[in-house]
């Protein structure tokens, strides 16, 4: 899965496309990792642009479980951002809203996790 | 075991066969080395006879010619022998044409009986004074000899493998010998067998009449022989010295042998023991002449001028016929003649050593060519290479024939090559019977796994469908509750679950939940997060939040894999008809009101799925059902349902079926309704996530 990362100064931007479920959700998670393992204290922010993601299903959800422990466990920081109206209802549902920040659009994910990054993402 | 499997034909073929090729190989270039050990020097002078009777040689110059005393000869002279003064005539007769030297190819080792003093021996009354006068005349051996001595006469003198007699001096012929001794390397003889002394004193020379045969037939022919310690040369050789006026023949000698024999400045190169291969011609009449005609002056004196001139008997009956390769039957003089116009034209036959190390070659190349082909290739390649190769040979033997008369034996590599080519066939045959073999098995094992897995996820699921509470027996002989529930696993095992148990004599708690997760692992989890719950229920931990927390980190605790689960439970007081829930990520519970009331969507309340969030203070809300409520609990598998055009079946549908069938009779009326909908909208569709339904009707406090 092509996750188009963009970087900004200190926070790296991903943009997943289509459907993540038990058919894609492996891809996903394979796509994810090395981008997970950078995301620590002193090293890369993640922000997931979620604007092409149409649904996520329950084992895309745990995909996202793990990223977001595993960001905890090494104090980076990971948010989600620009959810299409099914997938943000998915999240309501689950109420993942309470384990991911979820922002309404990259400008503002970026607002709060690097205000640097924002003034590169601003400018260019 | 199939035959293919053994294991010597494993050892055998391993590495495509070509150990074994190998070894073979080495095998055929050991009998390649050797062929008369194995029987295979008859394959190779049939090969030689192919190409003489195929292509025999033409007639370039004719230097001999035969005075046959033939049948038309003994018909108008008489029976042979004939009296030697009729041959002393015969041979003056020949004379006369001013031959180049004359070959006389009878031995006379007796004294002529038909001799005038012999004849009162067999007419009997003849008188003393005849006889006198008879024994008084020249013997007809003496006659002869006269004629002999002024000729350039060659006698034949045969032989003789025994020593059959007195041994006689071999007349002396000088030969110059250079290199080492000829004499232990050629054909050695015992004896000779001479003509009469008188006759044989007085010719300018004498051949060996001797040719040799393998296996009946004549291919070679000795230059020069040995008898006793004295080298002999033969007939036609002999011919040549005589009619040049040499003194001396030459024999050359060198590290592997006799190399030629030589006469003047004509030398013929000669086989190791001083033979050559005889080229030949066939029969031809225009060699020929009648001595009858001969003797009647019928016969240009042309014909005979400067030409070595064979007398020789051919009539039948009397003649030593042999078999040639260009002919079954061919007189022995004829045989000396073609030797004579071989050596003439310098197109005798030869073998030379670089022959015997080609052929081995050829067969060396060849045999690891189809040793690294037949393998790869496919069956018919392989005949293709195996004819390419043999066509090639067989050229290559032919051209060399024609073009410089050396004898390329392509029949042996080429009969090599072709047991070679059999034995990677069938090694090549093995292999992929083998493969064959191994392949079904390995078919066979794929299958035997599959059924094996199917049976243990067929058990599974049974387990799992088997821990599900039957609503028609969970709560016996209460008439306030009416409840569906209904677990459609997508494929074999899913993630999906439901559950309903009594708390006391009043509240029954009931939950519905989905593992993020598939297969046996989603199953174990689902089987666990449902055990874990009930026991955390039954305990006693109280309000439904409460449990929700304690089940919590109860499930977290045993989760290696990094599952969650998404639960929605509730407990329902079924003489008060207060429900209180809490929704730990899952679909919201429905509310079908009893009368006119609309569709309620109960979101509130509750946290993340479990397992997700650690600790997480799940807390609960609660409603008070009217009697004739109905809530309705599903999972994702409902609104996630996909059609044939890819559309998910969606909350919009769901709620307006809830709202037509929602006051319907019986919870499993309710239940029935949103299966055969959801059926309908997949139309076929394989779900790829579980389905649980749950839908529970209160019926009032009395439940009347």
């Amino acid at each position: 899965m092509d996750l188009r990362p963009k970087r900004y100064v200190d926070t790296v931007v991903l943009s997943p496309v289509g459907r993540i479920d038990h058919a894609t959700s492996e891809d996903f998670k394979i796509a994810l990792a090395p981008y997970m393992t950078r995301c620590a204290e002193g090293q890369d922010r993640v922000v997931l642009d979620f604007a092409g993601v149409e649904y996520i299903s329950s084992v895309g959800l745990r995909v996202l479980m793990l990223a977001s422990k595993q960001a905890k466990a090494q104090r980076g920081s990971l948010g989600i951002a620009a959810l299409q109206p099914a997938v943000r209802e998915i999240f309501d549902i689950s109420r993942f809203t309470m384990v991911l920040d979820v922002f309404p659009s990259v400008r503002e994910g970026l607002a709060r996790l690097s205000p640097k990054a924002l003034a590169t993402f601003d400018a260019a | 075991m199939h035959w293919s499997e053994r294991r010597w034909v494993r050892v055998l073929c391993g590495s495509r066969g070509r150990p074994l090729g190998i070894a073979i190989l080495a095998l055929l270039l050991a009998v390649e080395a050797a062929p008369e050990l194995f029987g295979l020097g008859l394959v190779r002078l049939a090969a030689f006879d192919a190409y003489q009777r195929w292509a025999p040689r033409t007639r370039h110059s004719a230097p001999a010619v035969i005075v046959a005393i033939d049948d038309e000869s003994l018909r108008l002279h008489g029976q042979w022998p004939w009296p030697r003064t009729w041959l002393a005539q015969l041979v003056a007769k020949v004379a006369e044409a001013d031959p180049a030297a004359i070959g006389i190819d009878i031995v006379m080792p007796e004294a002529d009986r038909l001799s005038p003093g012999r004849l009162p021996e067999f007419v009997p009354g003849i008188g003393q004074d005849l006889t006198q006068r008879l024994s008084r005349l020249p013997s007809n051996d003496a006659v002869l000899a006269r004629t002999l001595q002024t000729s350039p006469v060659v006698l034949g003198v045969a032989g003789l493998e025994a020593d059959a007699g007195p041994r006689r001096t071999v007349r002396r012929v000088p030969f110059r010998i250079v290199g080492g001794d000829p004499t232990p390397l050629v054909r050695r003889f015992e004896a000779t067998l001479h003509s009469a002394e008188e006759i044989d004193r007085v010719v300018k020379g004498h051949g060996l009449l001797n040719v040799d045969t393998e296996r009946g037939v004549v291919r070679r022919m000795p230059l020069v022989a040995a008898v006793g310690d004295e080298l002999v040369p033969s007939f036609g050789i002999e011919i040549l010295r005589v009619a040049i006026g040499e003194p001396v023949l030459t024999v050359r000698t060198g590290a592997s042998g006799v190399e030629a024999v030589g006469v003047g400045d004509l030398f013929v190169p000669t086989e190791r023991d001083g033979s050559v291969r005889l080229h030949f011609a066939r029969p031809d009449p225009e060699r020929f002449v009648s001595a009858a005609d001969l003797l009647a002056g019928k016969v240009d004196r042309q014909l005979l001028e400067r030409k070595l001139v064979l007398i020789g008997v051919t009539a039948l009956g009397l003649s030593d016929y042999q078999a040639t390769p260009a002919a079954d039957r061919m007189s022995g003089v004829e045989i000396h003649a073609q030797l004579l116009e071989n050596m003439f034209d310098t197109d005798l036959l030869t073998r030379p050593r670089a022959v015997g190390w080609a052929e081995a070659g050829l067969l060396l190349a060849g045999g690891l060519l189809l040793i690294v082909i037949m393998p790869r290739g496919s069956a018919l390649a392989s005949v293709a290479l195996y004819a390419l190769m043999v066509g090639a040979i067989v050229t290559a033997g032919a051209l060399l024939y024609l073009k410089s008369g050396i004898l390329l034996d392509a029949a042996s590599p080429s009969l090599a090559l072709g047991t070679l080519f059999t034995s990677m066939l069938v090694v090549t045959l093995a292999e992929t019977e083998r493969h064959r073999q191994a392949l079904r098995r390995q078919v066979e094992q794929q299958r035997e796994e599959a059924a094996r897995l199917a049976g243990e996820l067929e058990a599974a699921r049974r387990i799992q469908m088997g821990s599900l509470p039957n609503p028609a027996t969970a709560f016996p002989g209460d008439a306030r509750l009416d409840l569906y529930a209904l677990l459609e696993p997508a494929r074999e095992v899913g993630g999906d679950l439901y559950d309903f148990f009594s708390l006391d004599r009043d509240r029954l708690c009931l939950l519905i939940g989905d593992v993020a997760g598939k297969g046996l692992p989603g199953s174990l989890f689902m089987a666990v997060s449902k055990a874990l719950y009930k026991s955390a229920a039954l305990r006693g931990v109280g309000s439904v939040d409460a449990v929700m927390r304690e089940a919590d980190r109860e499930i977290s605790r045993d989760n290696a894999e990094g599952l969650f689960v998404t639960m929605l439970a509730g407990i329902l007081d079924a003489s008060s008809g207060l429900l209180e829930y809490c929704n730990a990520g899952h679909e919201p519970l429905y509310l079908l009101p009893n009368g006119d009331r609309p569709l309620v969507r109960l979101a509130d309340g509750g946290g993340p799925p479990l397992c997700v969030v650690d600790r997480f203070p799940y807390a609960a809300s609660a409603r008070s059902l009217a009697r004739g409520d109905t809530i309705c609990l599903v999972t994702d598998g409902v609104l996630d349902a996909m059609s044939p055009k890819a559309e998910a079946y969606g909350r919009a549908r769901f709620e307006a079926l809830l709202e037509k069938v929602g006051r319907a009779a019986s919870a499993a009326e309710i239940g029935e309704a949103i299966r055969l909908e959801v059926s309908r909208f997949a139309d076929g569709v394989e779900s790829t996530d579980d389905m649980a339904i749950l839908v529970l009707r209160w019926k009032g406090p009395s439940g009347r």
